[in-house]
């Protein structure tokens, strides 16, 4: 049996249904990976240039570019497009998943077992 | 740059491009409406992404984003990153949820969510504001490419860019062209790459990925001549860098033209889909701009120029100056001309046009006329654009900044008022009416004091940057539309009910 959650509020902070629960879920982790990425990087040039006087980030050199470009400026757009495909496969799959869900619970009643 | 002489070959190419839209707009007119998602058929999510591209691509992606790197080297990386950045933000929490509501525009999204007609005006008074903010950047970009390929000096330039665009909306509108976005996306990004790889080439580094080519001038420019690049903070803090990225981010999730064309879209899957596209043809340029900014640097230090000397002018045409100084052939410093004046001219007549629309449907009728025909709606859309128009290119005549800041201030503002708005309108249904006004007023104040009384309190602008205001805003304006929301009236039972059902399915086995 399912009911629709009507006399609660749900938020991003308190979802309500499966279908919120997990898509929150996923959005969750996926923000924290674009959260962690964006501030890990410039924390770990800004530390590299602290710690070791820039003497280190000049020697770091990677695919023919300073460490702290090749992070910023190649990896991670590249990051957000590979979070923005997990995502999106996801959601696919969940949506597929609800679709299967749906119908299964229109097709008993009408074949008349469950009656 | 030469500068007092008219550039025919690159003038012949701008003039080619824009007649090659033309013709193909004539020719697409009526498929075209199909793509908007109107119809009944689409072009598929590549042509959604390149669409989603071609309306982002503007002067400040094609002239700004090399000029900052040109300029402030590693701190324009907050540019990419935050450009980029924003669009993870756009999708995981947007996209869908706005496909859902089913609203075709910002003022109509939040008019419905709000259930009122004072926020949503409101709403469709910041949407104006931002694109006027947004459309200076472009016509800084227009004017200074207008002067070089006339020989003109900059205020002329601006008269002159001003009039053409407006001749281009003229005749586009006459015609009844539809703009082909897909075709537009692949000509910028040709303009963009080519002379690139041409450069690199002649350089003898690696030009078949001349992305990652670049890296070997960061080198010499290191090795030969003492330029420092291994401090990416020296010049500037954490926070102004972080303030910056995560300013635009929040600004790309709440620009208004850009959450519309998550309206526009026929389905939710192909909206999804069709932002990583659009995602990865942006990055494209982004993964490129740099390289721009580094080669006009190793250009200059090969012929003795001063690594200090650069002006706001000089670094916005950089694009054109590295390709000038690199020796390329005259068509191909033409065709980063022509590619950056097209981006420049389709955003603003975009914008311009987006900012009327919603004058004319928004204002118009609620404000100034209330019984307001359909034809009067028309007459005001096209008044308004001319007035539109006119107070861009005045304010352009002084711009208070680069190409890349001028946008970056627009992406203030759409962060700390329009982002917000959504966010907590999607996402928190006790958020109302007054709660979201009380808000965008608090993120339209916050945008603007740093520009009005920063002088007098430097503080602000250390807190609120002119650029960077919404890190710290957009957080304070959530708070604001919280308390607010919660000292008064819930929303309707309605909207909270079509939040659950319609816009997060929140069915519950049990």
């Amino acid at each position: 049996m399912e009911e629709k959650c009507i006399n609660r509020e749900p938020s991003f902070f308190r979802p309500l249904g499966v279908t919120m629960r997990g898509e929150v879920r996923v959005i969750r982790i996926i923000l924290s990976g674009w959260l962690l990425a964006i501030v890990g990087f410039q924390l770990f040039a800004y530390l590299l240039e602290v710690s070791y006087s820039e003497l280190l980030l000049e020697d770091l050199v990677f695919f023919n570019l300073p460490i702290q470009f090749w992070l910023s400026g190649q990896f991670l757009p590249l990051w957000f497009i590979i979070l923005c495909i997990l995502f999106n496969v996801w959601m696919d799959r969940n949506t597929v998943q609800s679709t299967e869900g749906s119908l299964r619970f229109r097709i008993k009643p009408a074949s008349g077992e469950d009656e | 740059m030469d500068f007092g002489i008219i550039q025919l070959a690159p003038l012949a190419m701008v003039i080619s491009m824009f007649a090659l839209f033309i013709l193909s707009g004539l020719r697409n007119s009526k498929r075209q409406t199909l793509e908007y998602g109107f119809g009944g058929s689409y072009t598929g999510r590549v042509g959604i992404g390149a669409g989603i591209a071609s309306n982002w691509m503007s002067a400040a992606s094609f002239l700004g984003l090399a000029g900052i790197f040109y300029l402030k080297g590693y701190f324009a990386m907050a540019y990419v990153v935050g450009w980029t950045g924003g669009y993870v933000l756009l999708l995981v929490l947007m996209a869908t949820q706005i496909r859902r509501f089913g609203k075709y525009t910002t003022p109509d999204f939040v008019g419905f969510r709000y259930e009122s007609e004072k926020a949503r005006t409101l709403a469709a008074l910041i949407s104006i504001i931002i694109a006027v903010v947004y459309c200076v950047a472009q016509f800084r970009g227009i004017a200074l490419l207008v002067g070089w390929l006339f020989g003109i000096a900059y205020i002329p330039a601006v008269v002159i860019g001003t009039s053409l665009l407006v001749s281009f909306v003229v005749v586009s509108g006459t015609l009844g062209t539809a703009r082909n976005q897909k075709l537009q996306y692949f000509v910028l990004i040709i303009t963009f790459i080519l002379p690139l790889m041409l450069l690199t080439r002649k350089l003898g580094y690696f030009w078949i990925l001349p992305q990652f080519g670049y890296g070997a001038a960061i080198s010499e420019l290191q090795q030969q001549f003492g330029f420092n690049w291994s401090e990416p903070f020296a010049s500037t803090t954490l926070f102004e860098w972080f303030a910056l990225c995560f300013t635009l981010m929040f600004g790309t999730a709440g620009l208004p033209h850009v959450l519309s064309r998550f309206y526009m879209v026929p389905g939710i899957r192909d909206a999804r889909w069709g932002v990583v596209w659009g995602l990865f043809f942006i990055a494209l340029i982004y993964w490129s701009a740099p390289a721009y900014g580094v080669l006009a640097r190793l250009f200059e230090a090969r012929n003795g120029i001063a690594s200090n000397v650069g002006t706001a002018d000089a670094a916005d045409m950089i694009v054109l100056s590295a390709a000038s100084l690199g020796g390329l052939p005259i068509w191909a410093v033409g065709l980063l001309a022509a590619g950056g004046m097209s981006a420049a001219f389709s955003t603003t007549a975009g914008l311009l046009m987006t900012g009327s629309a919603s004058f004319s449907y928004d204002i118009y009728p609620r404000l100034i006329r209330p019984n307001a025909s359909e034809s009067d709606k028309i007459y005001a859309a096209k008044g308004f654009f001319l007035v539109l128009a006119a107070i861009v290119m005045l304010l352009a005549l002084r711009p208070w900044g680069m190409i890349a800041e001028i946008a970056a201030f627009a992406f203030a503002i759409a962060g700390n008022t329009i982002f917000p708005a959504f966010l907590l309108g999607i996402w928190w249904p006790r958020a109302n009416a007054t709660g979201v006004i009380c808000g965008m007023l608090t993120g339209l104040v916050i945008s603007f004091l740093p520009l009005f009384t920063g002088n007098l309190f430097p503080f602000i602008l250390q807190i609120f940057p002119l650029t960077s205001s919404a890190f710290v805003g957009a957080p304070l304006v959530m708070t604001v539309m919280i308390a607010v929301s919660l000292a008064t009236a819930p929303p309707s039972s309605t909207i909270g009910l079509f939040l659950r059902k319609n816009v997060h399915d929140c069915t519950e086995s049990s």
